[in-house]
């Protein structure tokens, strides 16, 4: 009786496989956000999943940026934490990166 | 502490991401990919959170992807909007190309009546049934992915 549902990947031909964010835990993020965040269109977590593969690229990005300042080939945390300081949009993410500050790194405050 | 996985992205499908714009030698440490799983979740809470407001603001209940969009604009995010907007149109259209059901659109045939019993047509309108299954599944739960054997044609209103 059931038919392919948004989710179940058969729909779209593949092109949100299983390489794709998983919209189920993406709708469970968006629904803790807020009390009140009640109705979600089926539309918006595969809205995100877009949104979010944005948003890895460009930290990633910005995040490498700073691993190369230290003249190194890995990324660490404090890479990722860097960018977030530089970057107005990043904002948001500004108490998440400092909440367990690492002695030994040397970002600037 | 234990960190609950349900909360973030999968780390497979994040470093995968990842690996699209980094260049082939680079590592990645654990606490960096941890760290962007974090701020990942965060940006949806975020955006999220706007769009609800937004919702609010005009009356309306249920967040949708004009929402989501305009929150990521008014919150610096705006050159997501144009891959975002190619990206819905593209999804749209995939969808629109499904073929329906022919059972859902063919008048069901007249039937005897058998013990008395004559079986009424299904009631749903064939052209919105993809849209009301999915929407269904949606609000009932039921959208794991493709391992409730979907695909076969499996509804008989007779039956």
């Amino acid at each position: 009786m059931r038919q392919p549902g948004a989710y179940s990947n058969l729909l779209s031909g593949g092109k949100m496989g299983p390489h794709s964010l998983p919209l189920a835990r993406i709708k469970k993020i968006m629904k803790k956000s807020g009390e009140d965040v009640k109705m979600i269109s089926g539309e918006a977590p595969i809205v995100f999943s877009k949104a979010c593969e944005l948003f890895i690229e460009e930290l990633t990005k910005r995040a490498w940026a700073m691993t190369l300042q230290r003249k190194t080939r890995t990324m660490h945390k404090e890479d990722v934490a860097a960018a977030v300081m530089e970057t107005d949009i990043f904002d948001f993410l500004v108490g998440l990166v400092s909440h367990t500050p690492n002695p030994s790194a040397t970002l600037e405050s | 502490m234990k960190r609950d996985p349900d909360q973030y992205m999968p780390i497979a499908t994040l470093t995968r991401i990842m690996r699209r714009v980094l260049p082939d030698h680079a590592k990645v440490a654990d606490d960096a990919k941890e760290t962007i799983q974090e701020c990942v979740s965060e940006f949806i809470s975020f955006i999220t959170t706007e769009a609800n407001e937004r919702c609010h603001r005009e009356y309306r209940r249920t967040v949708t992807p004009n929402d989501v969009v305009a929150a990521m604009e008014g919150l610096g995010f705006g050159n997501y909007v144009e891959p975002l907007t190619v990206f819905i149109n593209k999804h749209r259209a995939q969808q629109d190309c499904y073929p329906p059901r022919p059972a859902m659109h063919q008048p069901p045939p007249r039937l005897p009546a058998v013990d008395g019993y004559v079986p009424s047509p299904p009631a749903v309108d064939g052209a919105n049934y993809l849209e009301m299954q999915q929407m269904r599944d949606y609000f009932m739960g039921t959208y794991r992915g493709g391992g409730r054997g979907g695909g076969g044609d499996q509804f008989d209103p007779f039956n």
